[in-house]
């Protein structure tokens, strides 16, 4: 047999209909491809498939109608291509990512990288239920990572070099939370509304706002399909390094955790969140608390 | 926003939408030389919030934003390298 084949077990390969035809979903990540994958696609698909792909709403990209004896095939012209099969099932699924700081004037932080990173380290990875995993730049979330069963949005703490400020009142204008308010001729920050997108830092014409606390926050649980739901946000401000490990220990709670095939917002839902982070905490072996500051 | 300012250039953007709020203001800060500055007079949040960070992001700087009655007078000063 192909030794392709025992990638069948981490699946991608979808059964369709038609007799003996199948889907081969590809692992994207954040909906990345060059034109050489683009056009190799191309290929591909009129020549082991029915002549057309579909888009997924993960940024994916699955050639329909491929005969199960042509998976060796396939499989080994994707890899031509710098290109792999991907995944379905109860595992870590392709991780989602927005346009990025590459090219997005909104982005905080380097949203592909972390992509690739958590790809590389969880992709595929056996789990009681499928896991799902988006990273966004900033706030405004394009990706939608709170409908993912983690998630990841760029933030910022803007902090005030009152030295600088020459009280124009752009700040307090355009923030989108309505957290500044000039008092005594500066801006003054509530940071309870303070929505950490950083449009102050941004916009401010004497570059008297400044980037405090750069990071992630983390939100849990947040999941489509038949019982939607949206991410809780469970961690503020996680340095981008301290990711990869953070998504470990949740994993592993989630494993020792889930009863049948709950997702990791079922979990929540029966234990509490507070059941859970210190299950989190646990797992860590050193409390884990720094992270989850909210 | 003290100092001499020899001349100033004046874009009225209060009828315009996003994106045509900083492409039109782009296309008027290249008609200008280093050092010059437009008063762009703008109308609402939305070009609030990307005008100044776009201008500065592409090396102009803002000298400044005050309100004028229901509009914002935005003085940008167009950069050396831009």
């Amino acid at each position: 047999m192909n030794p392709a084949y025992e990638e069948l077990e981490k699946g991608g390969f979808i059964k369709e209909k038609q007799k003996d035809r199948y889907a081969m979903r590809l692992r994207t990540i954040g909906g990345d491809l060059s034109l050489t994958q683009l056009a190799g696609l191309i290929e591909l698909a009129g020549r082991y498939g029915c002549g057309h792909v579909h888009l997924t709403t993960r940024q994916g990209v699955e050639i329909p109608g491929v005969a199960l004896a042509d998976y060796g095939n396939i499989s080994r012209d994707l890899r031509r291509l710098g290109l792999w099969p991907g995944t379905c099932g109860p595992r870590v699924r392709t991780v989602l990512a927005c346009a990025g700081n590459g090219r997005c004037a909104h982005a905080l932080v380097d949203v592909h990288r972390l992509a690739g990173e958590i790809d590389a380290r969880f992709f595929a990875r056996d789990m009681p239920n499928k896991v799902k995993i988006g990273v966004s730049g900033c706030p405004n979330s394009c990706s939608k990572p709170q409908a993912n069963d983690i998630g990841f949005v760029g933030a910022v703490e803007p902090v005030l070099e009152s030295g600088l400020c020459a009280a124009c009142g752009l700040c307090v204008e355009i923030c989108p939370g309505g957290a500044l308010a000039l008092a005594g001729g500066r801006p003054r920050i509530d940071r309870t509304r303070c929505r950490h997108e950083g449009d102050c830092i941004a916009a401010c014409p004497m570059d008297a706002w400044r980037a405090g606390r750069v990071g992630y926050h983390v939100y849990l649980g947040g999941q489509g399909g038949r019982s939607p739901a949206t991410g809780r946000k469970v961690a503020a401000f996680v340095a981008a390094d301290a990711v990869p490990g953070l998504v470990e220990r949740l994993l592993a709670s989630y494993v020792a955790l889930a009863r049948g095939g709950e997702r990791i917002g079922d979990v929540m839902a029966r234990l509490g969140n507070e059941a859970f982070r210190i299950a989190v905490a646990e797992e860590s072996g050193e409390g884990g608390r720094s992270e989850w500051a909210v | 926003m003290g100092g001499v300012i020899p001349f100033r250039h004046v874009l009225d953007i209060t009828g315009d939408v996003c994106p045509l709020t900083f492409v039109k203001t782009k296309l008027r800060l290249e008609e200008m030389a280093p050092g010059e500055v437009l008063e762009v007079i703008l109308k609402g949040r939305e070009p609030l919030h990307n005008v100044p960070r776009s201008a500065k992001e592409e090396g102009h700087r803002i000298l400044g934003v005050e309100e004028a009655g229901d509009c914002y007078r935005l003085l940008i000063q167009k950069g050396e390298r831009t």
